[in-house]
Formats: C-alpha cells, sequence, structure tokens
C-alpha cells in the first residue's frame, strides 16, 4: 500500500484481506452453486436466485483467491486479522442473503441480511412463517450457511488456502479468540484441516443417523447441516417437534452435543494423548452442566404441575436444556409455556454455552469456570491480601492475562447485552422479548421467549431491532472482542501497530 | 581409591574434606584460581586449575585411572558433561550433581542406563526430602528410610511427658518392636547403653520397620500429634519440592511464605492447592499475621542461613510446633541449639551422603550421616563374610558397630543381641567413628 493513504486511513494490509475475505466468499459461492444445481434439479423456480449471485461471486472471488496465491509470508498486524475476518464474515451473510431477495422470499434487504446473518453465526433465528413453503435450495441454502459458519468461515479458508505463515495465524486467532484459540499442530493450516476432518466425520456419522433414525436422506443432511453445527435451522416450521419421533430426538441430543464439545478434545483423544486433557475438564463440567439443568428443569416442571406426564417431561426438558445450551434453538416443546422460573434457567443457561473451540455459542464453558475461579478468588484475596493467586484448571495454568481477559470478557458481554436490551425495547418490545431477543442472538441460540419465543419467529421485531440483532450475532460468534476492536477509535487511527 | 572432585564450592569442599579424611587419593578442579588457591592450603589433595567439563583437560589430569568422579560445579550442563565425558573417558564411577529437576525427574534411571551417569545428586530436593519426612512423622525431627524403604530410623526430641524420660533403656519393644540405639547429647551421636536414663530434651535414635514407627515415635515423643498446619518459611529451590512433598502426603494445609514476587508466583504456579504468601519480612508480626502459632511445624529453607535461624526462632517463641530450619554454612550449625530449634537439615551433609555412598561402593546402600561424626549405613552381608552366621552381639564387637535392623527377606526384623546373621542379610548399623574401616572387614566377602 500506498505510504500516502497509509496516513490518513487505518493503516490496512489489504494484500491480505481481499485474499482471507476472497476465501470465504469462494466457500459461499461454491455453496451456492451446489443450491443452484439442487434447484435446477428440482426445477422449483429458484435456480436464478442461485445462480446469478454465484455467477458474479466465483469468478471475482476466485480472483481475489488467486491474489493471495503470488503472495509469499508477509507482516500482518492483529488490527488486519482483525478487520479481514469481520469483513469476511459481513460479506459472507451478504452474498448469503442475496438468494432470498432474488426468489422473493424477503422483499427487505434487512430481512434477507438477518435470515443469512443468522445463518452463517448459526445462530437459527428466523423470520420465516411457514418454511415449508420455500422450495428445496433455498431450505438447503439456510442449512448450508449454518454448516459453513458452524466451525468458523475463515478456518476454512485457512484450512484450504496456500499457507500464508503468520498471516494465516493472525486470522485464525481473529476468528477463534482468546481463550478458544487452541493450537493442535506446528502449522496452524494443518490445525484448520484437523478441526474441519473431524467436523466433516461427525456430520459423516450424523446424516447416517438422521437416516437410520427414520428421516428422509433429505431431510437427514438438512438437519446434520443444522445439529453439527449448533444452528438450529429446520426444514419444518415446527422444528424437530415435525418428526414426532423420540429416536430422531436422541440422534439430534447426541450431535448438539458433539458439536458443543472442545474439537481439540476429540484430537486428544484419537491420539491418546495426557498432555492435552485438561479439555477434559471442561468437557466434564459440560456433561454435568447438562445434566443438572435437564433434572432441575424437569424436578421444577413436575412440581408446577400435578400429573404431568414424567417420562414425557424428561423427553422436552432434555431436549430444550441441550438445545439451548449448545445454542442450537431447535424446539420439540414450546418452553416458553413453561413456569416462570424454568424459562428463566434456560435463558441463564444460555449464556453459559458450549466448549470452547467447538460450534457452539455463549460465553463457553471453560470462560465461565475461570471466572467463578477468578471471582472466588477475589473473595478470598479480602481475607488474605498477600496470598499469591494463580489460575489453574485441573492442573492446567492460565496466565494472568487470560485472568484479565475473562473478566474484561464478561464486563463487555454483560454491558453488551445491556446496551442490547435497551436498544431492543427502545424499538418497542417488552421486557421479556428485548433481553430474550438479545440473549438468543448474542449467544447464537435461536429462539428466546415472549413474542420471540420457540414458537414464534422474529417477525414482532421491527426493522431497526433486526440490524441491531444481526449486529449481535456477530459480535457473539465472534466472541465479543474481534468486533469491538473495530469500534475502537485507537483501531482507524493511522500507524498504529 | 582415586577420586576427582570437580567444581570447589560449598559441596565439593566438604566432599573433599570428607574423603580426603578417609585417605582417599584426591584431585580437585575448579575454573577459580582464588578458590583452588584456598582449598590447595586446606586439603591434601592435587588441587588444580580448569574447566572440568573439557575432556582434554580431563584426560590431561589422569580420569582414565580414577576410581570416581564427582561433578559439582554450579552448573549442571557442566556437570553432565563432565560426567559423560569422565565416563567414556574411562573413570569407574561418576556422580553429577543436577539441581534441575527438569532434566531427570524422579526416576534416574535414564541418567544411569542411558547416559553412565552413576548417581544424579540433586541435594536440594534430596534436602526437601528430609524435611518433608519429618514433618509428616509426628514426633521426629529427621526420619531415613532403609532397606528399600522398608526400615526407619528417626531422630526424635524427648519431651517431659515422655515415658521414656528416667527410665533405663534395655527393651527392644516400645509400642512395636523398635531399638532406641543411640542418644544425641551436646552435638555428639553416641550408642546406648542398658544403663543409660534418657532426660526430657534429649535426641534420641531409633530403628522400626516403616509401618511401626509412627507408633513409636508418637509414644517417643510424648503422644506427639500428627501435623495439620505447616509453613514453609521459603519458595526457593528446596521449598518448592518440600511443599510438594507436604501436599503429597496429604492431610496438611500448606502455606509457603516467600520475599519475592516473581518467585512467589512460580511456587504458586508449581504447586497446587497450597497457599503462597507474598510476604517480604521475617518479624514477628509477619510470622504471627498468617497464623505461624497455630502451625503444627516450620520450615525455614529460605536461601540464607541468618533469615531460617532467625525465623524458625520466632516460629519457636510464638508457639509453633516442630520448628526446622535448613542450615546450609557450618559455622551456624552451633546455632541450632543454642536457639532451641528442633532440627536442621543440611543440603552439604545430604549431598555428602549421597557421593559417600558412592565411594563406599556397591556394598553400602543408605546412608544417614550424624553430628560429630556418626552415620547409620546399611550394609548387606556377603556370602563368606565374617559376620556370617554369628551373633548380633559378636559381630557388634568385631566391627565395633550396632546393628539396629535386619531385613532378611524382605522382612524386617528388630534383632535382640543373640541373633545370628545370615548370608545376604541387609543391616542397618549405627557407627560412631571407629567403626568406619572394620565395616568391609566385616560384613564383605574376603577378596
Amino acid at each position: 500500500m500506498t505510504p500516502g493513504r497509509g496516513r490518513r486511513g487505518p493503516n490496512l494490509n489489504w494484500q491480505i484481506i481481499v485474499p482471507v475475505v476472497s476465501g470465504a466468499l469462494l466457500a459461499v459461492a461454491l455453496g451456492l452453486v451446489i443450491c443452484f444445481a439442487v434447484a435446477l434439479a428440482g426445477g422449483d423456480g429458484a435456480a436464478a436466485a442461485f445462480g446469478l449471485p454465484a455467477a458474479i461471486v466465483l469468478p471475482l472471488a476466485a480472483i481475489g483467491v488467486a491474489s493471495g496465491r503470488r503472495m509469499r509470508s508477509m507482516p500482518l498486524r492483529a488490527r488486519d486479522g482483525f478487520f479481514a475476518v469481520t469483513m469476511a464474515w459481513v460479506a459472507a451473510a451478504a452474498v448469503g442473503a442475496l438468494p432470498f431477495l432474488l426468489h422473493g422470499t424477503y422483499t427487505q434487504p434487512v430481512d434477507a441480511f438477518f435470515e443469512s446473518m443468522s445463518g452463517f453465526t448459526t445462530t437459527g433465528a428466523t423470520l420465516l412463517d411457514r418454511i415449508e413453503a420455500q422450495p428445496d435450495a433455498v431450505l438447503l441454502w439456510r442449512s448450508l450457511m449454518q454448516w459453513l459458519g458452524g466451525v468458523g468461515i475463515v478456518v476454512l479458508v485457512v484450512a484450504i488456502a496456500p499457507a500464508t505463515g503468520l498471516a494465516t495465524q493472525r486470522v485464525f486467532y481473529a476468528e477463534t479468540s482468546g481463550v478458544t484459540a487452541e493450537r493442535l499442530t506446528p502449522r496452524i493450516a494443518d490445525t484448520a484441516k484437523i478441526i474441519w476432518g473431524i467436523y466433516l466425520t461427525l456430520t459423516a456419522l450424523g446424516f447416517t443417523a438422521y437416516w437410520v433414525a427414520g428421516m428422509t436422506p433429505w431431510d437427514a443432511i438438512n438437519h446434520i447441516f443444522t445439529s453439527v453445527s449448533t444452528g438450529g435451522f429446520s426444514t419444518r416450521s415446527a422444528s424437530i417437534a415435525a418428526f414426532e419421533s423420540l429416536a430422531i430426538e436422541v440422534v439430534a441430543i447426541t450431535f448438539m452435543i458433539a458439536g458443543a464439545i472442545n474439537f481439540s478434545f476429540y484430537w486428544a483423544a484419537m491420539r491418546g494423548r495426557d498432555r492435552l486433557w485438561p479439555q477434559a475438564a471442561e468437557v466434564r463440567a459440560f456433561l454435568l452442566i447438562l445434566l443438572a439443568a435437564g433434572a432441575v428443569v424437569t424436578g421444577s416442571l413436575l412440581l408446577a404441575e400435578e400429573g404431568r406426564d414424567v417420562a414425557e417431561t424428561i423427553r422436552g426438558a432434555a431436549f430444550s436444556v441441550v438445545t439451548a445450551v449448545t445454542g442450537t434453538g431447535y424446539t420439540t416443546v414450546d418452553f416458553d409455556e413453561w413456569p416462570d422460573f424454568t424459562r428463566l434457567l434456560l435463558l441463564g443457561l444460555m449464556f453459559v454455552g458450549g466448549c470452547a473451540g467447538s460450534t457452539a455459542g455463549g460465553m463457553k464453558v471453560i470462560r465461565v469456570m475461570l471466572l467463578g475461579r477468578a471471582a472466588v478468588q477475589e473473595v478470598q484475596r479480602q481475607l488474605q491480601p498477600r496470598a499469591v493467586q494463580v489460575l489453574r484448571v485441573r492442573g492446567r495454568l492460565f496466565s494472568e492475562e487470560v485472568r484479565r481477559g475473562v473478566f474484561a470478557f464478561f464486563a463487555l458481554y454483560l454491558m453488551v447485552f445491556l446496551a442490547g436490551t435497551l436498544a431492543m425495547a427502545a424499538f418497542g418490545l417488552d421486557p421479556v422479548t428485548a433481553a430474550s431477543s438479545v440473549v438468543s442472538t448474542l449467544n447464537i441460540i435461536g429462539p428466546g421467549l415472549g413474542d420471540v419465543g420457540a414458537s414464534e419467529n422474529f417477525t414482532a421485531v421491527p426493522e431497526g431491532g433486526r440490524w441491531v440483532l444481526s449486529a449481535l450475532m456477530l459480535i457473539g460468534r465472534l466472541e465479543i472482542f474481534t468486533v469491538l476492536v473495530l469500534l475502537t477509535p485507537a483501531f482507524w487511527r493511522p500507524n498504529v501497530a | 581409591m582415586r577420586v576427582i572432585v570437580i567444581g570447589c564450592g560449598e559441596v565439593g569442599q566438604h566432599i573433599a574434606r570428607t574423603l580426603s579424611a578417609e585417605r582417599h587419593s584426591l584431585t580437585v578442579v575448579d575454573s577459580d584460581a582464588v578458590r583452588v588457591e584456598t582449598a590447595q592450603s586446606e586439603l591434601d589433595a592435587l588441587v588444580v586449575v580448569g574447566n572440568g567439563a573439557s575432556p582434554k583437560f580431563l584426560r590431561e589430569i589422569g580420569v582414565a585411572d580414577s576410581d570416581l568422579l564427582c561433578a559439582v560445579t554450579h552448573s549442571d550442563e557442566a556437570n553432565v558433561i563432565a560426567a559423560l565425558a569422565a565416563r567414556q573417558l574411562g573413570a569407574r564411577r561418576t556422580v553429577a550433581r543436577v539441581r534441575d529437576f527438569e532434566y531427570f525427574g524422579d526416576d534416574d534411571s535414564f541418567a544411569r542406563d542411558e547416559l553412565g551417569i552413576d548417581f544424579v545428586i540433586n541435594p536440594e530436593r534430596a534436602t526437601a526430602e528430609d524435611l518433608a519426612a519429618a514433618v509428616v512423622l509426628p514426633g521426629a525431627v529427621h526420619v531415613e528410610y532403609f532397606g528399600d524403604g522398608k526400615v526407619a530410623v528417626a531422630e526424635s526430641i524427648l519431651t517431659a511427658r515422655s515415658p521414656l524420660v528416667g527410665q533405663p533403656l534395655s527393651s527392644r519393644r516400645i509400642v512395636r518392636p523398635s531399638f532406641v540405639f543411640g542418644l544425641i547429647r551436646d552435638g555428639r551421636a553416641i550408642a546406648t547403653e542398658p544403663g543409660h536414663r534418657p532426660k526430657a530434651g534429649d535426641h534420641v535414635l531409633v530403628a522400626a520397620a516403616r509401618g511401626d514407627i509412627e507408633p513409636v515415635v508418637a509414644h517417643i515423643a510424648g503422644r506427639a500429634q500428627r501435623v495439620r498446619d505447616v509453613i514453609v518459611f521459603g519458595g526457593g529451590r528446596i521449598g518448592v519440592p518440600l511443599a510438594q512433598f507436604l501436599q503429597a502426603a496429604g492431610g496438611m494445609r500448606v502455606t509457603v511464605m516467600e520475599r519475592d514476587a516473581e518467585r512467589a508466583r512460580y511456587v504458586a504456579e508449581q504447586v497446587r492447592d497450597i497457599t503462597v504468601l507474598h510476604e517480604e519480612g521475617v518479624s514477628k508480626q509477619a510470622l504471627l499475621a498468617h497464623g505461624v502459632d497455630r502451625a503444627g511445624a516450620f520450615v525455614a529453607c529460605a536461601g540464607d542461613d541468618r533469615a531460617n535461624l532467625l525465623a524458625a526462632l520466632h516460629a519457636k517463641q510464638l508457639g509453633a510446633g516442630l520448628c526446622l530450619s535448613v542450615v546450609s554454612r557450618e559455622e551456624f550449625t552451633p546455632l541450632v541449639d543454642a536457639l532451641g530449634i528442633d532440627g536442621a537439615v543440611s543440603p552439604r551433609l545430604v549431598t555428602a551422603e549421597a557421593i559417600l555412598r558412592a565411594v563406599r561402593g556397591p556394598n553400602v546402600h543408605g546412608m544417614y550421616l550424624l553430628s560429630g561424626g556418626a552415620e547409620v549405613v546399611e550394609v548387606q552381608a556377603d556370602p563368606g563374610c565374617e559376620a556370617e552366621g554369628r551373633t548380633v552381639e559378636q559381630a557388634n564387637k568385631q566391627a565395633l558397630t550396632h546393628v539396629t535392623a535386619i531385613v532378611r527377606n524382605g522382612r524386617v526384623v528388630i534383632p535382640e543381641d543373640d541373633v545370628r546373621l545370615h548370608a545376604h542379610d541387609r543391616l542397618v548399623v549405627f557407627n560412631t567413628r571407629q567403626g568406619v574401616a572394620s565395616l568391609d572387614k566385616t560384613f564383605a566377602a574376603a577378596a
């Protein structure tokens, strides 16, 4: 870049940003091509809606990626990484919205963008009233977006793109920030490949399981795309409830949990390495949370209403807890009809989320564990001011930087939540709907309570609110810091490293 | 025996002095000319300036004909290189001091079998082990284990409540089979005789099977209680392993006090489930603020002897239970008794124990050096040795030693005088100075 421009602007390294964003768009475009083929085969008139954007984006993205092929390892600063990743997601969501507009699923750009962002971030919030009315290609597109977004679009780029040394590393860490980032191999590209390998394996297993459990291959492929990515889009308005099958619910629960477990845990388990076992502590805590929450929800439901069928209650409670904690957002029962205590408990659980380094949303179990431990230590410090405290989970040490990071993360999370809730209230939503819509999008869950509850969709939210919620999904998916960095004045000041 | 000692610091000097006193042929090497000059004037040995890790230099000083090379410089790496080189050049046995636990960990088989270093000694860690053993065993100020850990020899202080006080020592049984074989009075260890009547304040030495030692010592010390709170003063090279041992022993709340903030953090990172305090002072107020008065044990193991003694003295006066201190420099040792501190451990002595074990050859296994030149050693009775078939009493007379315990076929026997010795018995033997030379004569096979 020219020095002249650098002095005025934020001094970004476009030579790396363009290939990264293009790489993400290339993946999106390939997805569009698949849906184009499905639309052609189905003859449902949606072919043009996919063919047109694919025809435009595919060559452009290819050129952008190719520009990166010439590039050797070049210096990339943290800010380029943050910018590239955020742009990649925004661009993907923008392109992903095009088929909805072109086909006429939505007439308003904001609605299409909301749906698309909800897809890529694996939130699963929708504005569609009657999902079954949409052509197959559109339904597949919704599932495919979630599947692509599941472990991260940029991870895919890093896995497939030619190695660019430090540059890819910056980008990788910008997408999976903080305690989440885990390097499994010396080369970050290999780590990305492993993550995708695990993801593909889980997808293949889940597809088979759904099929065996009684879904058609078409439903199976759509649902495994949105289960293992903890996305939550379904091909039915009634979501998983439409299948009325215990077997399918069990498969869904299994793969929602599988997707919400730290992928490096699988890697460690496969290699049988003791060194990586600290992840097991997080996984154990995660499963314990699910069990405890399931028990409490079941108990509260049975207490609240005499004569409830116990087996049915357990079934509904288990599914709802898993779908809320993992941030998937499928529904089988309308938990908005449950007692207030249970509703609020579910809302709280949404904040916890799944394991770090998984496809799930929320604050992540490990952060909650660290936060709890650090908070207890602060209390102990009042008694013994001279005590030296270290942050440790199952023998694994976390640096003081992580302690600060976890507190900062929590503070920002709360602020974003409060600001978002206020904004939604300003758009005229009632408190429960306002708060739960923010909880649901920030934690990339899907359904909330009240007017955005399990049996509703997000049409109750006015247009401005849809933009806000779209932004919250992105903030939540990129774990706060990456997006918020772009909002600081320092980022836009020139010549700051 | 031809011995080469590389490194003439505290440890090197002590080893050299001990070996020199045992009339070995000694070559001492150090890179510092001033130290070499001082050492030359004090030792009956060849002292030379040079780099002990250099193969060329080692060849020049005749490593090929040496029986033992002890590498005890301040650098772990230099010690390991020296030992490796010496082994290749023909030294029969090698000993290296390696203070960094990261290199070989608890299992020195890699060093021994793969690298060919016969002994890896870590004085600080060994010191920590000794201190931890004393804290874990209620009533003891020092414990050593022999016979693959089957026999324990403990040093214990008699309190006024002790049932031994004023009674003649005769029985080989106190609660369980055991033998009070030694007394430490005025800084000298002596063998007990049937007529001895111990006083309160005496240190006694007692041997028993490992499983029996706890009730025996608790009884001797007058119903000693298990330590529940222990304060470790100093989180250095001794403090960290000590805290680890104590934590692993379980049932204790361990608190480490460390004056350096960064080091304190390191300690907290290294040892789980303990309290680490960043405390700069050694003042009574500071100690009291952290509950020294309620502590069952206080162990001072900071880098500075003076600070250790002061801290231990404060702790004792404030009412802490067992007060132990690390004393590195010989000149401070007399202060331990004078200040009323229960026990002291010296990394120097611990190192010498390990080195002497190597010098004495394969027949001698364990070793515990006591003040005043006495020692407890473990020897094996070779087939055909003079002691075979004789009674304990006869063997004691001949070797001028005191057999305190026997490990026979894996079982511990606390012998009466008329027990006969068998070949392959492993004997835990208490020696006052005279015994040293006669040990091999009595228990080793005739050459």
